[in-house]
């Protein structure tokens, strides 16, 4: 019996074992997040560098960039470029630089229906430290496998934002994490990590613009309204 | 033996004679009994087969300056001593190898494939290297106290040392070095010249003895005689590889790569075959040199016999610099701006941008991409802006390409539900100067407010005179 015991204490001592119930642990030093709730979560305390990260969200404007942001402005501070692969949107400048982002090591790329192809190409150059990819909606498991492997063993933090309807679909990520509002928070669900499934959603309160508090109502928001006074009043 | 050594044409035993005299025998020839010195018809009774030679001092001053070019690839400190010793100051380059037994080996291997044999040592001062090689010791002091043992050790006796000298130092009953250098400086001075104590204070590294160093040639040219008539081309490969060895450490001195080169075959009847090796990618790699040669040569077929093999090269690159990482964390790839410059090719002019700012109060006029084209420019005028335009309302990330028009439920606008309106309004009210210009953004007169709807999107919106518009997420 103790020397059952004593074998299998042996067998777990080896580097190789991984076990299940612990988070296993990166090679490469991950990102803190800035969110020490969230670190404490993601394997090896924060957004992983060398592998593809996929963010799944709906909803923009919910605080999804505000996650990202610290992990983002801290490898820009040392001095990494970040590339933004066929955004949706425009960047607004200033609120980047207010983000604490060097604007100029801060690329974007019109990728059109190569943003996969060019996300690729920007991960294998190794010359950039986080890509920042929205690739199409109909990204096969191929092109995701290809990507995953072009991350592989780099230094950068690779990230691809995709819709919650991929959720149940098979992804080569090995960190896959939905986002949601939640009344002013983010409500972070971990659907896929290395380690032990994630057991609770998290309730990340993150800094937002303007005060839920004090909400503006009246009358004098209306344009039709200020218009039907202005016509009363001219008649 | 390097006298010996570059004749072409030479078997065993063979021995140099000069004047009647053997000046230099290989080892077979020694193992019968020669010597230097002896006369050539005792050397010749010793050993009936020797092969006999004149002296060729040009031929041998070649083999060194190739050599030389050769050590090119360990250091590009090279020093001759002729008449047959290379300096190679290693310091600088161990641990870019990874040690001195390493770099010992890799020149005892790359000697022995060109067919010379060596004697070797290391040692902190050039000097004492040179004296503990021509000894044969083979071994490697890195510090001087063990120099110094190793030293003391060695016989009275140093090449360039006059023969009155060594007799004289035999004479007061010195044999070992260390014996000579525990004797009062001054007065050995007085009794054998200057020269030798010079010489044990250099060795010893009590005085500099700084080198020549050795000038790689600007032009790359090399020949070698064959030892044997070839009449099989592939059998040129292995004569080929000691040029190529040659031409890999001249390469490795200069820093340049090596675009095409011409092998010339000159054959028994004095003509001769050019055979141009050209490269798809600049190279220094000999064994890219000998893969290619090979291909080359299993298509030739000779027309004679070959003699000389005459290698130069034509075409020639300067070598890229690149600076290696102090903390071992080089990135593997091709590198930031090389990629970009590849998408721009694909994805075409403007698709890649870097982001700037410009001290512009309309939203859509504070962003200014950069083309990569201007990209060097832009880097330097980047750190004037930052921080030009400091607001205190808050400012989202993401602009929508174009504002997007609202519409309005119960007197509030909606965007998936109605908004909240949640900072006091914000006016923008600028932009007179560009009015009416093609493309651009005009007189705007906005206050603009953060919104939030029912699914938690924040938002910025914004309302002039006409209606409620939607210019940015806060994400």
């Amino acid at each position: 019996m103790s020397a059952a015991a004593l074998a299998l204490a042996e067998v777990l001592a080896r580097g190789d074992i991984w076990r299940g119930d612990t988070l296993a642990g990166l090679p490469e030093a991950a990102i803190p997040s800035g969110h020490p709730e969230l670190d404490a979560e993601l394997p090896g305390g924060g957004w992983p560098r060398g592998n593809l990260t996929e963010i799944l969200v709906d909803r923009n404007g919910v605080g999804e960039m505000h996650l990202l942001l610290p992990a983002l402005a801290a490898l820009s501070a040392a001095g990494g470029w970040l590339a933004l692969v066929a955004p949706p949107w425009v960047p607004y400048a200033p609120a980047w630089a207010a983000a604490g982002l060097a604007l100029e090591r801060v690329v974007i790329v019109r990728a059109g229906k190569d943003a996969a192809w060019c996300c690729e190409q920007l991960l294998v150059s190794g010359g950039f430290s986080g890509v920042l990819a929205w690739p199409a909606a109909a990204i096969d498991a191929r092109a995701l496998r290809r990507l995953q492997l072009a991350a592989e063993g780099r230094s950068g933090f690779a990230c691809l934002w995709r819709p919650l309807s991929v959720a149940n679909a098979p992804s080569p990520a090995p960190l896959r994490v939905q986002l949601a509002a939640d009344n002013g928070d983010l409500l972070v669900r971990i659907l896929k990590r290395r380690g032990r499934p994630a057991a609770r959603p998290l309730n990340l309160n993150i800094s937002r613009p303007g005060r839920l508090a004090r909400a503006l109502v009246g009358p004098s928001l209306s344009l039709a309204a200020a218009r039907s006074a202005a016509i009363k009043a001219v008649a | 033996m390097l006298p010996l050594e570059a004749l072409p044409l030479r078997q065993s035993p063979s021995a140099l004679v000069s004047r009647g005299r053997v000046l230099f025998c290989d080892r077979p020839a020694a193992e019968a009994g020669v010597r230097t010195g002896q006369r050539l018809s005792t050397a010749l009774g010793l050993q009936p087969g020797l092969a006999v030679f004149e002296r060729d001092e040009v031929r041998e001053s070649n083999a060194l300056v190739n050599l030389a070019c050769w050590a090119g690839r360990f250091t590009p400190t090279v020093s001759l001593l002729p008449p047959a010793t290379l300096l190679l100051e290693i310091a600088g380059c161990l641990r870019l190898f990874g040690g001195a037994e390493v770099i010992v080996d890799a020149a005892q291997a790359g000697c022995a494939t060109q067919s010379y044999t060596t004697g070797w040592a290391v040692a902190p001062t050039p000097l004492a290297a040179y004296w503990l090689a021509r000894m044969e010791v083979a071994e490697i002091y890195q510090d001087l106290p063990t120099l110094h043992e190793a030293l003391a050790l060695l016989p009275c006796r140093a090449p360039g040392w006059p023969d009155e000298t060594e007799a004289r130092l035999a004479a007061f009953g010195l044999k070992r070095l260390g014996d000579l250098r525990q004797l009062p400086a001054a007065g050995l001075r007085r009794r054998i010249g200057n020269q030798p104590l010079d010489d044990l204070a250099r060795a010893w590294g009590d005085l500099p003895h700084p080198q020549k160093a050795f000038i790689f040639p600007e032009k790359f040219s090399l020949k070698i005689e064959l030892p044997a008539r070839v009449e099989h081309a592939e059998a040129l490969v292995f004569a080929a590889q000691r040029l190529f060895a040659s031409l890999s450490g001249w390469l490795h001195g200069r820093q340049l790569l090596l675009q095409t080169c011409i092998l010339k075959l000159t054959h028994d009847d004095a003509s001769f075959t050019d055979l141009p090796l050209s490269f798809a990618e600049p190279a220094t790699d000999e064994a890219r040199f000998s893969r290619l040669l090979r291909e080359h040569l299993g298509r030739l077929q000779l027309r004679a016999p070959v003699e000389v093999l005459t290698l130069s090269a034509t075409e020639l690159l300067s070598k890229p610099g690149a600076s290696g990482h102090l903390f071992d964390q080089a990135v593997a790839g091709e590198g930031t701006l090389a990629c970009l410059e590849r998408l721009q090719a694909r994805l075409g002019e403007g698709a890649v941008q870097v982001l700037g700012q410009r001290p512009d109060f309309r939203p859509e006029c504070a962003t200014r991409p950069s083309n990569l084209s201007r990209f060097s420019a832009s880097t330097v005028s980047a750190g004037s802006h930052a921080g030009a335009a400091g607001f205190s309302a808050p400012r989202p990330l993401w602009l929508l390409p174009a504002p997007q028009a609202l519409h309005e439920t119960a007197g509030k606008p909606c965007w998936h539900g109605p908004l909240r309106l949640l900072s006091s309004a914000e006016r923008v009210e600028s932009g007179w100067w560009d009015e009416g210009e093609d493309a651009a953004t005009g007189d705007v007169r906005r206050d603009y407010f953060v919104a939030s709807n029912p699914q938690g999107q924040w938002l910025w919106i914004f309302r002039d005179a006409q209606a409620w518009y939607l210019h940015g997420l806060f994400a």
